[in-house]
């Protein structure tokens, strides 16, 4: 589903180039999940936005189901990530003066979906993640859980194939975190959803199929 | 989705009240503004517009030069023979109608007398002209017999209130009597000249009331509005340019030498129908016209508001980016587009837009009847309505929305979604210098219109007491009606002998009105007279008129009811003496001059006086005292009041009035008023400059209040910091309007040439104007500066006050 080869990052700091990311390379199959590990400033982040077609390398090249995601035209990158990716925040990022059904039914919007349709959509989501009673509630007033679960709801409305999640339990207490990563595994296991996620806890980190540890922009054998 | 980028940005505005409010009452007011202005040139653009023939319609107007070429004196009227004349000589003309304006005249019925300005002598074919809607009597016939009338409505009113008018008899002057032959409506507003009273044309004939012959042959009445009618699209200049030969062939006076070539010293020229109101600006018009240049720098004005209201929905817009950045983030992770993310900011400011509208047709409505009389307009809300109007007025929040909001879209879609979700965005160095620009221009503006408004209101104090050679104060002015010279001799004397009347003087015009009238002079040079080759203005007065208005005496002495041979002798004014090129005034006393076909001798030289407005330079005047049986060149009685009890004085006069001249009704005037009205146009300017003036600062004021307390919030833990580290209040307050204290200082300085620029070419309207002095402009701009410091001082001093603490601990 994803190849990443000869991935590489980096800023110019004055006469410095300073890498982010050093000589990736990762092939990732569909169905897994994979948790990205490693100390702040590793480049996981940047990792995840360049899969996540959010951010570019400064040279590689990246195949997403089958497409060069570097060659393809900038219309085709869009649709290709509006409907396989979903993105998934540690500080929730929702949009304030929309309510929990807006806000889930935002990406819907974009992908030209009709009205009856996008209902549908989203009192389905609301139904699977037990959150159909807060639907006309706005973010202010949920708690960081429950924020978290309409940024997972909005994040798989579109039924992506790949969810991507920078430490998404960043903060969350243990319980609600436990809750959210009960919740990526049964994505995976019953949707066949490949989800990558970013965290720092080892925990979390084990709900994970596999171990990707990155260390000054490498990744670790 | 359109209904989801309403729902957004109804939301943002309720959530950020203060902005939204900023936004909305700028655009609202600027938007009001509009509306006037608009409803204003619309009602001036569609001067005569509304007669089925009108572009087929042309007036003839004449003007006099010098030999040299230089126009002297142009009058919207032509003599009475040119008429038929020219229906004769050009067959493509289909038709010719004049009508003859006949001044106050004093109309009664029964006990009902009124002195009627707006009566006119019309032609009988005026209908096949113009449209008028008449609504009683025969429009092919009502005006062919002579001693016919026909009254609009409002006069038939006045005159029978319910009672049927047809066939009534109405008393002309206390000369004869007219029947009524018709009823028409009202001429609308928007027409050039609005006759109420129509005296057929044919009671001109009569030779006592003018005369065929005089209908025939005299040129030197031109006070005949002519109209003609030609085909569609046909080139009226072929007709203009065969005017001289025109002239040569026809004009002629009785005793002039048949080698003088008339058409090298007077024109005829053609002006379209509905060019009159706008672009007819001759000595003498029906009615005072409107002015393109005016309709253009109104035009100029609303634009310029709705600009600076734009600019602040810019500008608060753009500062307000990093607010939503986030928003942006998620929206474009969620896959949008930057088209569609341009798409709801353009449909939040339409929104936006669209509400400013709403309110601003309902104030629009509100105020129109005050704001019609300040201006000395007529424009109706119902206009509004008109579908002319509101197919415009439904696109106008579109344009708005789109003019206002299109930059901040464009900005804020260009957001990078990692920059902004990781809360490392800050508005860049680009949109900061935007913004500058922005606030540059509309104080900019601001400043411009101050100083536009200060000049025009110097000017005007400067007109209002301007020395003008001679004393306006307390003197009432009437018309002349008496009919023969002994008649108001006794009426004079009888007057006199009260203490609170000091003199009466007689004339052919007065001051505050114009000197129109002029004939051909001769004046001694060496042993001969020589002819005059500059055109002299003619006042014919009587021995009182000059101590009535208290007018000074150069040299010489006035004309004396004791010295019978006074009668040909002259007054003339310094200006005269000057144009003649003699060396003084005590040196003109006593030269032999003749004007007209009277000759003589100059007896004096008055002082110059501003006799006409201070827009026209005092003209060169003669002053001569016609016979006793010549009593009928007079026009005006002129009557100085002294001491205290003027209301006495005035019942006296009108007592005496009404036992000497029975027929007519007793209006008089006072000078001073008649001064004030001269310059009631640059009144009603000026107090429109200064609402407009003041909404455009207060607009300008309120978007920088927005911008500094966003920069405010954006500061306010270097406020912090730095209050930590011990500065005061002052220096805080001094640090946060220094920014916008110099963007200011850039707005005078760009200003300041463009305003020069206004009000020069706006003085060179005055012959007498004052000087444009360097202070106002320095006034201006401190004025500005000191206006944006207050607004942005409200906020600094505020936020220089929190505890630092607090705004540390946010962190």
């Amino acid at each position: 589903m994803i190849q990443l080869e000869k991935i590489y990052k980096w800023h110019n700091n004055g006469n410095n180039r300073v890498f982010i990311l050093k000589d990736i390379n990762l092939t990732i199959e569909e169905g897994a999940f994979i948790s990205v590990m490693g100390p702040s400033g590793s480049g996981k982040s940047t990792l995840l936005n360049i899969i996540g077609m959010l951010d570019e390398p400064s040279e590689g090249s990246y195949r997403f189901l089958e497409q060069d995601v570097y060659t393809i035209k900038e219309k085709q990158r869009s649709e290709l990530y509006k409907q396989n990716i979903g993105f998934v925040f540690q500080a929730y990022h929702l949009i304030d003066e929309l309510t929990v059904y807006e806000n889930i039914e935002t990406p819907l919007l974009y992908q030209n979906i009709k009205t009856a349709e996008r209902q549908a959509m989203v009192a389905d989501i609301l139904d699977r993640f037990n959150i159909v009673g807060k639907k006309d509630l706005f973010p202010v007033q949920l708690s960081g859980g429950q924020q978290q679960l309409v940024g997972i709801a909005r994040a798989l409305i579109a039924k992506p194939k790949l969810l991507l999640a920078d430490e998404p339990t960043g903060n969350l207490n243990s319980k609600q975190g436990e809750e959210i990563m009960e919740l990526f595994k049964k994505i995976n296991e019953e949707d066949g959803v490949t989800i990558i996620q970013v965290t720092h806890s080892e925990k979390n980190a084990a709900y994970g199929k596999q171990i990707i540890n990155l260390l000054d922009g490498r990744i670790e054998k | 989705m359109i209904q989801n980028y309403f729902k957004m940005a109804w939301r943002n505005l309720m959530k950020h009240k203060f902005i939204s409010f900023i936004n909305l009452f700028g655009l609202t007011m600027g938007l009001v503004c509009c509306l006037l202005i608009s409803l204003y040139i619309i009602h001036e653009t569609s001067y005569d517009t509304y007669h089925s023939k009108a572009n087929r319609i042309y007036r003839v107007t004449r003007s006099f030069n010098n030999p040299d070429g230089a126009v002297t004196l142009k009058l919207g009227t032509v003599a009475p023979p040119f008429g038929p004349l020219l229906k004769n000589d050009f067959p493509d003309i289909q038709k010719v109608t004049r009508l003859l304006p006949n001044g106050k005249t004093p109309v009664k019925y029964e006990d009902k007398l009124f002195s009627e300005s707006q009566l006119f002598f019309a032609d009988e074919n005026l209908f096949d002209v113009f449209d008028v809607n008449v609504v009683k009597g025969n429009p092919s016939k009502a005006l062919t017999d002579p001693f016919t009338v026909m009254l609009s409505e409002k006069i038939a009113e006045k005159y029978f209130g319910k009672e049927e008018p047809m066939n009534k008899m109405i008393r002309f002057n206390n000369q004869f009597n007219l029947k009524v032959s018709g009823i028409f409506k009202s001429f609308p507003s928007n027409s050039h000249i609005h006759p109420e009273i129509m005296v057929s044309f044919n009671t001109l004939k009569d030779s006592a009331v003018y005369g065929e012959r005089q209908l025939q042959t005299n040129y030197g009445n031109n006070s005949f509005f002519t109209y003609f009618l030609v085909p569609e699209n046909y080139p009226v200049k072929n007709i203009e340019a065969q005017f001289p030969a025109f002239i040569d062939k026809h004009v002629f006076f009785p005793g002039a030498p048949s080698t003088i070539q008339f058409s090298k010293l007077t024109k005829l020229e053609i002006q379209k129908l509905t060019d009159i109101h706008l672009y007819s600006h001759t000595d003498y018009e029906a009615e005072e016209n409107g002015d393109i240049n005016r309709v253009y720098v109104f035009s100029i004005i609303a634009l310029i508001i709705l600009l600076i209201a734009c600019i602040n929905y810019m500008n608060l817009s753009t500062a307000r980016s990093t607010l939503r950045a986030k928003e942006i983030g998620i929206r474009k992770v969620s896959g949008a587009g930057k088209g569609e993310l341009v798409a709801q900011f353009l449909s939040e400011s339409v929104l936006i837009a669209w509400i400013a509208m709403t309110l601003a047709i309902f104030i629009a409505w509100l105020i129109l009847p005050a704001l019609n009389k300040m201006a000395g307009v007529e424009l109706a809300a119902a206009m509004l309505l008109n579908w002319r109007f509101l197919l415009p007025l439904l696109l106008v929040p579109f344009i708005v929305g789109i003019v206002s909001g299109l930059y901040p879209a464009l900005f804020m879609s260009s957001f990078q979604p990692v920059k902004t979700l990781k809360g490392l965005f800050k508005a860049g160095g680009r949109s900061i210098s935007f913004r500058k620009a922005l606030v540059v221009t509309q104080f900019g503006i601001s400043i411009v219109l101050i100083i536009t408004t200060a000049i025009v209101f110097q000017q005007l104090r400067f007109m209002q007491q301007a020395k003008l050679g001679y004393s306006k104060e307390q003197v009432a002015v009437l018309p002349y009606y008496f009919t023969s010279n002994s008649q108001f001799e006794t009426f004079r004397n009888d007057l006199l002998t009260k203490s609170y009347i000091r003199s009466m003087g007689r004339s052919s015009r007065i001051p505050t009105g114009r000197l129109l009238d002029s004939q051909n002079a001769s004046a001694e040079s060496g042993d001969s007279l020589q002819s005059v080759n500059v055109e002299l203005k003619y006042l014919a007065v009587d021995h009182d008129f000059i101590p009535s208005y208290n007018i000074s005496l150069a040299a010489g002495r006035n004309f004396s009811t004791g010295v019978s041979t006074d009668t040909a002798n002259f007054l003339l004014n310094e200006a005269t003496v000057k144009a003649l090129g003699w060396p003084s005034a005590e040196k003109a006393v006593g030269r032999n001059f003749s004007y007209g076909n009277i000759s003589g001798k100059v007896i004096g030289v008055v002082k110059d006086f501003h006799f006409e407005s201070l827009r026209q330079k005092i003209a060169p005047m003669v002053m001569s005292l016609p016979k006793p049986e010549q009593a009928n060149f007079f026009n005006a009685l002129s009557i100085k009041i002294v001491g205290t009890n003027t209301t006495e004085a005035l019942a006296e006069i009108e007592q005496k009035w009404k036992t000497y001249l029975p027929g007519i009704p007793f209006e008089f005037s006072f000078l001073d008023d008649n001064y004030n009205k001269l310059y009631l146009s640059e009144q009603r300017q000026s107090s429109l400059f200064t609402l407009f003036a003041g909404i455009a600062i207060l607009i300008a004021c309120l978007g920088l209040l927005g911008l500094s307390s966003f920069a405010i919030t954006q500061r306010i833990k270097e406020i912090g910091v730095r209050k930590v580290l011990g500065a005061g209040t002052g220096s805080i307050v001094l640090l946060l309007s220094k920014d916008f204290l110099i963007l200011v200082l850039v707005a005078a300085l760009i200003a300041f040439p463009v305003a020069w620029y206004g009000v020069n070419r706006w003085l060179t309207d005055f012959a007498y104007r004052i000087p444009i002095s360097w202070w106002i402009f320095a006034a201006a701009g401190i004025m500005a500066a000191l206006i944006a410091l207050l607004t942005v001082s409200v906020l600094a001093i505020r936020a220089a006050n929190a505890n630092p603490v607090k705004s540390l601990r946010t962190e």
